[in-house]
């Protein structure tokens, strides 16, 4: 009985202390302010040091490194790259260039390259500490850490038209300071002259044989260039990784507007190949007519050749033959060029052209699919194929290709004010409202005014009822178009279900076109902003 | 008596799987139902949607629902997350956290209307009806207010007159089935600007739904919910957003609510008919049991107790006997010895000396 008694004072003892600890926590309590969660802090430079996984399962979480904290630190300290990476010759070029690894040239055994990080990372924060400056840790699970407090803000860095100018510029246009082209059996580097591509042609995501990844060759290759020539006190581009990846200091960029023409014995103007070999192959009664196309234009309109010619700056029909070929991963030259939803085909691009406010407020409602319809297709297939005779265009045929694009008319057109109704009075709920004044003819001004300088939208909108069809749908382009109420009636009508009412058919496209082109005003939830109460 | 809890358990277990053996029968409301083959749905579109409350309106127009506290034109009332009421079949909530180019999203609720409904599987007094037009009716004449129907609705929809002392009622939502069955829209649909709501027959409104999702992909996630939610309901929606972005339960399942507890409840007339005849015989054989036991044992303690004594009565008087003979045989070897030793002395010695010295031993011997 005493040591049951004994037994139940000493856990009352526990109990209390136990609360006493729990509560000394609390923030409640003892008023201390609860620690707000640490915001992540934003970085462009975290890199995940795990190569150890090459040699199996991590036996520790992976160091989060900071590299531009380190290269801060270091250049305050008068040190520079060398203090952590080693150089060595490169045999494809026979210059000195330094290793991306820490310091190390390659991966040998596990317990070295460990020894490595541990021997040269810790012996320098302790240096560091020594001289009491602000030091990195010592211990394990300072460098291991489960939990980060940092979050990567790093964007990818390309180089687009500008970029490639002001380099080729500084270059004094010599192309083979960057480009180069790999030689199997010397094993070298070499210049071809005339065959420079996008460097993402040869490498690639991942490390392959014999070519490096395209990050392992922008971070050798770049840097490289830009450190050699800040230490010639030439300015030159950034060296660390913020220069290049953070987003804020991305914008600092210089970008040139007007660029000139890269030279690459592009054509200007020229027929799109059908064939690369034989032209005689394809039946001629069914061939398309031909498709004169505006290269130089096209140029202008994106940021870098790799847009459309996403493998190789080839000819398209190189690898998207006609009938689909394994280089061409089985994608017809038809498809190559009509294909929605990618950024590569004429189609895919001009339909991404629709989300732009101006074509947005009619074109939201229709169904993303290819228009068939010989309009539609003219638009590009303008020539016979019988006037084109060769596949390798001598001058006076792509002269012929851009006297084509030249006389095409690419002008927006709409009947003449008058023709078009100023007011059209909507009579419908007049149970409940005044009838609804529609200002009819400003609003095809608007959205004729607003397409009549955009250069895609001209080319497609020259018959003159054409943009009366962004309202009055489903109906040949024409001066006097069905009403709405003309197709729209009761709703629900079971025979025809897909088919909306009048109260929704005229409440859905306004509504809907005002919201895609983000007209603020009426707002929709205001009935009487377009319905006048009744009087 | 007392029963182990193995044991009780064990019965338990017979008790439940007798029960399922060869035992298809429902609870009368628990019948499964694939759908009336023509029953009406709505199909609500959020996408469409507008959040002008007009729905709202509409719905408390037709029902002739209690005008509300602010008009229907205030819409500042999607601010907060409302629920149905008694005096509200239909909200409207808006999602405008959803980062989104699509803008904020509007999700009404009102009931669903399941082709199963869990509200009638719990009710006992069947004061819920499927009707063939796909609304789920109420019959408040029959109704009890157990509320149990409230607890039932896995979307929270059914509502009870709390201010009412006498004629409390549980409302919610008919699919204004007087009006459908006159050949009118339901009030919601009616009022709708957009179509945001379309009224048919459930069959047609999932292809809609399917023609919607495939003419606009991009527009749509690629989901009809109600298509089965909890066996499928003849509410249907499409949503431009994760439906659970949208306040829409998406941990329901696809089993309608009478067959999860149909098993359970078709075991009720059997557990309240044949459960205490089980029971009870049990009770009876194990305290019987018990009985010839305690009697049994009772006449083994009295065996074994006369046994034990007569084993030891036996023992003793062996025990004696035996005492008894190793005295005689004593006295026996003592008289021989003795006689022995005098005759040798008599005719050693003298005749006298002998029989004296025979004679003081022998009484030695009897001390």
């Amino acid at each position: 009985m005493g040591k049951g008694r004994a037994l139940l004072r000493w856990n009352a003892i526990f109990v209390a202390v136990v609360v006493i600890l729990f509560l000394m926590n609390s923030p409640a309590v003892f008023g201390n302010e609860t620690q707000p969660k640490k915001a992540l802090e934003m970085r462009a430079d975290i890199i995940q040091i795990d190569s150890m996984n090459v040699f199996g399962k991590l036996e520790k979480p992976a160091v989060t490194f900071l590299h531009q904290k380190h290269t801060d630190a270091l250049e305050k300290k008068g040190k520079d790259c060398a203090a952590c990476h080693l150089s060595e010759k490169d045999p494809t070029l026979d210059i000195e260039r330094m290793s991306t690894m820490y310091m190390r040239l390659k991966n040998t055994s596990k317990q070295e390259d460990m020894d490595i990080y541990h021997d040269n990372c810790i012996s320098c924060h302790k240096e560091t500490k020594a001289a009491k400056e602000p030091s990195g840790p010592l211990e394990c699970g300072g460098c291991h850490q489960e939990q980060v407090t940092v979050i990567s803000s790093w964007r990818p860095i390309g180089m687009d038209k500008s970029l490639h100018y002001r380099h080729s510029k500084a270059q004094d246009d010599k192309c083979e300071k960057c480009h180069h082209e790999y030689n199997e059996s010397t094993k070298k580097l070499f210049y071809a002259k005339g065959k420079e591509g996008t460097c993402r042609y040869c490498h690639a995501e991942k490390t392959e044989e014999n070519r490096i990844s395209m990050r392992l060759a922008s971070h050798i290759a770049c840097i490289d260039c830009h450190r050699r020539t800040i230490a010639k006190n030439e300015s030159a581009g950034p060296f660390n990784c913020n220069g290049c990846h953070e987003p804020a200091e991305q914008k600092l960029i210089e970008t040139v507007k007007d660029v000139p023409r890269m030279k690459l014995n592009q054509p200007d103007f020229v027929f799109v190949k059908t064939s690369a070999s034989n032209p005689k192959k394809s039946n001629p009664a069914t061939r398309m007519k031909l498709v004169p196309f505006n290269h130089q234009a096209h140029e202008k309109y994106n940021d870098s050749c790799r847009v459309c010619h996403h493998a190789a700056l080839d000819d398209c029909v190189k690898c998207h033959s006609l009938e689909g070929s394994k280089e061409g991963d089985n994608v017809t030259l038809q498809q190559s060029m009509h294909r929605l939803n990618v950024n590569q085909s004429c189609m895919g691009c001009h339909e991404a052209e629709l989300n732009k406010q101006t074509c947005a407020g009619c074109h939201t409602s229709f169904e993303k699919k290819r228009q068939q319809g010989t309009t539609s297709c003219e638009n590009c297939h303008m020539v016979p194929p019988s006037r084109i005779t060769h596949e390798v265009q001598p001058a006076e045929q792509k002269m012929m290709a851009a006297a084509t694009l030249e006389a095409r008319e690419a002008v927006t057109v709409t009947y003449d004010d008058q023709e078009i109704p100023e007011i059209v009075t909507i009579k419908a709920l007049m149970n409940q409202y005044e009838p609804v004044k529609l200002p009819h003819r400003k609003i095809i001004k608007t959205l004729f005014n607003n397409i009549k300088d955009n250069k895609l939208a001209n080319y497609f909108h020259h018959e003159k009822g054409t943009i009366c069809q962004g309202c009055h749908h489903n109906s040949p382009a024409a001066k006097k178009p069905p009403n709405c109420v003309s197709c729209h009636g009761r709703p629900f009508n079971a025979k025809d279900p897909f088919k909306p009412g009048l109260m929704a058919a005229y409440h859905r496209q306004c509504m809907e076109c005002h919201k895609a082109m983000d007209i603020k005003k009426p707002v929709s939830t205001n009935c009487t902003a377009c319905h006048a109460k009744k009087t | 008596m007392s029963i182990s809890r193995r044991k009780f358990l064990g019965w338990l277990g017979a008790a439940g799987f007798g029960s399922a053996l060869g035992n298809t029968a429902r609870a009368a409301s628990n019948k499964h139902f694939d759908g009336y083959p023509n029953s009406n749905g709505v199909l609500f579109d959020n996408t469409r949607c507008i959040g002008c409350r007009k729905c709202e309106e509409g719905c408390n127009r037709v029902n002739e629902l209690p005008e509300p506290e602010r008009p229907f034109s205030d819409l500042s009332l999607l601010d907060a997350k409302r629920r149905t009421t008694a005096k509200a079949y239909t909200v409207v909530n808006r999602y405008d956290d959803i980062v989104s180019e699509k803008g904020p999203l509007y999700t009404k609720f009102q009931c669903n209307h399941c082709l199963e409904p869990a509200c009638a599987s719990a009710c006992f007094v069947r004061a819920f009806t499927k009707t063939e037009t796909g609304a789920v009716v109420y019959d408040a004449s029959v109704c009890v207010g157990c509320r149990y129907c409230m607890i039932a609705c896995p979307f929270e929809i059914p509502t009870y007159e709390y201010d009412k002392a006498f004629t409390p009622r549980v409302m919610k939502c008919t699919m204004c089935y007087p009006r459908v069955v006159k050949g009118l829209l339901p009030g919601c649909v009616e009022a709708c600007p957009t179509e945001a709501l379309t009224f048919g027959k459930r069959q047609d409104l999932l292809k809609i739904g399917r023609e919607r999702i495939a003419k606009f992909p991009e527009r749509y996630e690629d989901y009809i919910y109600g298509e089965n939610e909890m066996g499928g309901t003849s509410w249907l929606y499409l949503s431009g957003e994760p439906f659970k972005d949208v306040g829409m339960r998406e941990d329901l399942g696809v089993t309608p609510a009478p067959k999860l507890t149909a098993g359970a409840l078709s075991v009720v007339p059997m557990v309240v008919g044949l459960w205490p005849v089980l029971l009870t015989g049990i009770y009876a054989i194990n305290k019987r049991k018990g009985k010839i036991e305690k009697q049994e044992k009772e006449q083994a303690v009295v065996a074994a107790l006369e046994k034990a004594q007569n084993e030891a009565e036996a023992k003793l008087s062996e025990a004696m006997e035996k005492a008894e003979k190793e005295k005689a045989a004593a006295i026996e070897t003592a008289v021989s010895k003795a006689l022995e030793e005098a005759a040798k002395a008599s005719e050693e010695d003298a005749g006298d000396t002998a029989v004296e010295d025979a004679d003081k031993k022998s009484s030695e011997e009897d001390s």
